[in-house]
């Protein structure tokens, strides 16, 4: 599989303090592989790097060293710009123009004319998801609002790549769900997507592989499946109508009962509980069953273990 | 080219919907006032005082577009950060930069265009309602052609002092590219004085200082004929086209330096 | 790090050709500039108008900023007259002069150097100046309304009426007026006598510009200066007319040139003055003068004619 995206050692210093600026490393030696085709999340906290290497992959910023490409080519390939779709964080475009002009204005930058651009401006505003508002001049929108019109901005031009800066940010949960559903299209499509984030459960749900970026720094990438290694910490047990039935004797095979409504009780189990014989001995006594489920690792616990690990070795070091 | 006519064109339409209307509203209606209030005046003085005003408005309104929103096309643009969302399309920042120029100049000609038409009219209806004794002691007539060239110089200014803006918004904040472009304008005003103040030192360095300065700020007075139009003197064809032609040099230094800085910024 | 430096693959673009090119039309723009600047002078209208008709309306816009709009004034004022009298002949109009100073003491009426200076251009005779005694007059004594302890106005008025008005006996009243005031030299109430006594006698004239050569601010004493040289050469010529009248006797025919005067009345070489240019000898009459093309010129005759007949 070819590559979308690729990176070497690719670091960027900004100049921190006005009077005597010393360097300050915003984003340290990445070297990241996207192959075509690929959803790839990049995660990490706010002020972690990531807006960074996205701004240096649209070379809005040039790097301090190290190497960039999209399909290919050096970032500064103006022609690879035709080929790719890029939504900023908290995007911001021209007050006094309308939507609808906004999207004409760079459908002719991709250099589509005539009618092409009229399709093309409805078709992309139809998939966001914006009606008879595009008529609208762009000072009136809400920020909800704003992010479609990006989001409709970068998919113009049918892009091989896309990269979005924290596309969920700013929407309602129903605008979440149609980014959702349009990055799933796209990747059906066979469009590779880089798309940051620091919320995991949409990376959960779209990407198939990952990076983690902590201060800079990559401290993990791969597929999630390889990232989770999904070992069972244990099992959630849900059970209604056991009164008294629950006697101590049962309730020992469990580390925590916790009642919840209408007579209903969480079991929490240890991994090697072995739920069957408990779920038997439950319904002989008259309870019924309402749920179990597995309890595995999730990218979220993964994060939170990986960021605080960072920080302490960090610690060490300075201490060191 | 064509890319820098589309960023030309969007340049055009969201200045034209930002404030510029409302100057030449405030024109044609200052124009009006003006030849009704003055009418009240003595004769024969009322013309002068008309075209001075005129045309001074014209240069006023005209600065206040270039500077003000000439600035915000770009350092606006950078501080708010739409200017992410262009420079990933296939636009170089060279085309970035001769766009936005083109846009504004667009703006500035249609409404100066549209000014002088105003100004015109009220020419017109002052002409129109003279009597031959008043129309024989005005220095020029009220339709002298021969203003379209103070004009046009006025044109040539507002060009250049759109580029000032430009350049300094290339690379600093709105604000401060607002204020350096106001004082280069007020300078580049008493750039005649400069080499009058040259004549008069007696300090070799100092002349030298004032003669450097004179020929490297941009200079503005050679653009102010409004004067010798509203006393009805000549405006020589050589000067005319030497000022222009420092127009089109200077312009050409101010973009091609713009280009150079904008092109190697980084933008947070 | 150079390395990493090296191998980046979309390094900052370098703007080395594009500052070259700047450069380049910089230098263009200079040249432009020159040859337009040939054929062409900043208008200035025959009835000239300035912008503010009064200095009070002026000074309400200044919106308490008087003192650097009277700054700026007293600049354009300054370069407004040294840029007149370096102009061609025939375009020296210093009416101006006068509206200028007059703006810059009603926005800042203790401008000492203004009321001081300003005086001293405008009772400058033409081709030098406005020749308006008159003016200076009235400035001076608009300055001393505003700080009538101030000596140095008194004195100047007094000298404008000895000087230029050779009114003797109003300078003598401005300057025992002047010599009561408090911080006044000492010299300044015997001045009155002496000029009284001797109004228009070039030894008390002497005096008054030596005394003046001991001012504090330079460009008076150098004006002094300037003045004693031109005394000086006042006496020169005196005695150069002596002699030519002396030929013109013997002869029965006025000197035709220096020669004459060195064979005929044994002079040391063809005389210079003070700014080693030779004076001048009218063939015609035999009379001797400073050359007009010398600093000196015009010699500061009474009544401003030329140098009496011996």
């Amino acid at each position: 599989m070819a590559a979308a995206i690729e990176t070497e050692g690719l670091s960027k210093d900004f100049a921190v303090g006005f009077w005597r600026p010393r360097p300050y490393r915003a984003l340290d030696r990445l070297t990241l592989n996207v192959a075509a085709g690929e959803v790839f999340g990049f995660l990490g906290p706010n002020g972690a790097g990531k807006s960074t290497a996205l701004k240096l992959l649209m070379q809005l910023l040039y790097p301090t060293s190290g190497t960039a490409r999209i399909l290919g080519r050096p970032v500064g390939d103006v022609a690879v710009r035709q080929r790719i779709g890029f939504l900023a964080e908290n995007p911001y475009y021209y007050d006094y123009l309308t939507a609808e002009e906004l999207l004409a204005y760079f459908a002719r930058l991709f250099g589509y004319r005539g009618a092409d651009v009229t399709t093309r401006v409805s078709r992309v505003l139809d998939e966001v998801g914006i009606g008879k508002e595009r008529r609208l001049r762009l000072r009136r929108f809400s920020k909800g609002m704003i992010q479609r019109v990006g989001l409709a901005q970068a998919l113009l031009n049918d892009p091989e790549v896309v990269f979005l800066d924290e596309p969920m940010s700013g929407l309602d949960p129903l605008g979440r769900r149609h980014v959702r559903d349009l990055i799933l299209g796209l990747r059906a499509r066979g469009c590779t997507v880089f798309f940051s984030s620091h919320i995991l459960s949409d990376a959960e749900t779209l990407c198939s592989r990952v990076g983690v970026l902590v201060q800079g720094r990559l401290v993990a990438s791969g597929p999630l499946s390889e990232i989770l290694a999904f070992e069972l910490k244990g099992w959630e047990l849900v059970v209604a109508g056991v009164g008294a039935a629950l006697s101590p004797e049962l309730a020992q095979l469990a580390r925590s009962v916790t009642p919840l409504s209408d007579g209903h009780v969480m079991l929490h189990l240890a991994p090697d509980a072995e739920p069957d014989r408990l779920l038997g001995e439950l319904t002989r006594r008259g309870a019924h069953i309402v749920s179990l489920n597995p309890v595995r690792e999730t990218l979220e616990d993964y994060f939170v273990q990986v960021v605080a690990s960072t920080a302490a070795r960090d610690a060490r070091g300075v201490g060191a | 080219m064509r890319t820098i006519w589309i960023v030309a064109g969007a340049a055009f339409k969201e200045s034209v919907r930002d404030r510029v209307p409302y100057t030449m509203v405030v024109f044609a209606v200052l124009m009006i006032a003006a030849s009704f209030l003055i009418g009240e005046l003595t004769a024969g003085q009322d013309l002068k005082i008309i075209k001075d005003l005129g045309l001074a408005a014209m240069s006023i309104f005209g600065l206040g577009i270039a500077v003000f929103i000439g600035i915000g096309l770009v350092s606006k643009e950078v501080e708010r950060k739409s200017v992410h969302g262009l420079l990933t399309k296939p636009v170089t920042r060279a085309q970035f930069i001769l766009g936005k120029y083109l846009g504004l100049l667009t703006t500035l000609v249609v409404n100066l265009s549209v000014m002088t038409l105003a100004y015109y009219a009220v020419l017109l209806y002052m002409d129109s309602t003279a009597t031959a004794a008043v129309r024989a002691s005005w220095a020029a007539p009220a339709l002298d052609p021969r203003q379209l060239a103070a004009i046009v110089l006025i044109m040539g200014e507002l060009a250049l002092v759109t580029a000032v803006a430009l350049f300094f918004s290339s690379f600093s904040s709105p604000l401060l590219s607002a204020m350096l472009t106001l004082g280069l304008w007020v300078a580049g005003h008493f750039n005649g004085d400069l080499r009058q103040f040259e004549q008069v030192v007696d300090q070799p360095a100092v002349a030298w200082i004032a003669r450097t300065l004179y020929y490297l700020l941009p200079n503005l007075a050679p653009f102010n004929v409004r004067a010798e139009v509203v006393y009805g003197m000549p405006v020589l064809a050589s000067h005319l086209g030497f000022t222009l032609l420092y127009a089109a040099v200077y312009i050409a230094a101010l973009l091609v330096a713009a280009v150079a800085i904008f092109r190697r910024r980084d933008f947070k | 790090m150079s390395g990493a430096l090296a191998s980046a693959s979309s390094p900052r673009p370098s703007s080395r050709r594009l500052v070259v090119a700047v450069a380049a039309l910089l230098v263009i723009s200079i040249g432009v500039q020159v040859v337009r600047d040939r054929g062409w002078q900043p208008y200035e209208p025959a009835t000239p108008v300035l912008w503010f008709q009064s200095g009070s309306l002026l000074q309400r816009l200044s919106l308490g900023f008087q003192n650097v709009v009277a700054d700026t004034y007293w600049i354009r004022a300054v370069v407004y007259y040294g840029g007149k009298r370096r102009s061609a002949l025939n375009g020296r109009d210093f009416s101006l002069l006068d509206p200028l100073l007059t703006f810059v003491t009603t926005l800042d009426p203790k401008f000492k150097v203004a009321y001081r200076f300003g005086a001293i251009f405008l009772t400058e005779a033409y081709p030098n100046g406005p020749g308006r005694p008159d003016l200076a007059v009235a400035l001076l004594q608009r300055g001393l309304a505003a700080t009538p302890t101030a000596w140095e106005y008194a004195h100047d008025i007094g000298f404008v009426y000895y000087w230029w008005l050779e009114d003797y006996k109003a300078a003598a009243h401005w300057f025992a007026k002047g010599g009561q005031l408090p911080g006044a030299p000492s010299w300044l109430a015997p001045l009155a006598a002496t000029t009284l006594a001797q109004g228009g006698d070039r030894q008390s004239s002497r005096l008054l510009w030596s005394q003046l050569g001991e001012s504090e601010i330079e460009w008076i004493r150098r004006n002094a200066q300037h003045r004693l040289q031109q005394l000086h050469a006042m006496d020169v010529v005196d005695e150069l007319n002596r002699l030519s009248q002396r030929f013109t006797t013997r002869e029965g025919r006025p000197a035709r040139d220096w020669r004459d005067l060195i064979v005929g009345e044994r002079l040391r070489g063809t005389p210079v003055d003070s700014t080693g240019v030779p004076f001048e000898l009218d063939p015609a009459t035999g009379r001797v003068d400073v050359s007009r093309g010398s600093a000196l010129f015009p010699l500061p005759w009474p009544g401003r004619g030329g140098p009496p007949a011996p």
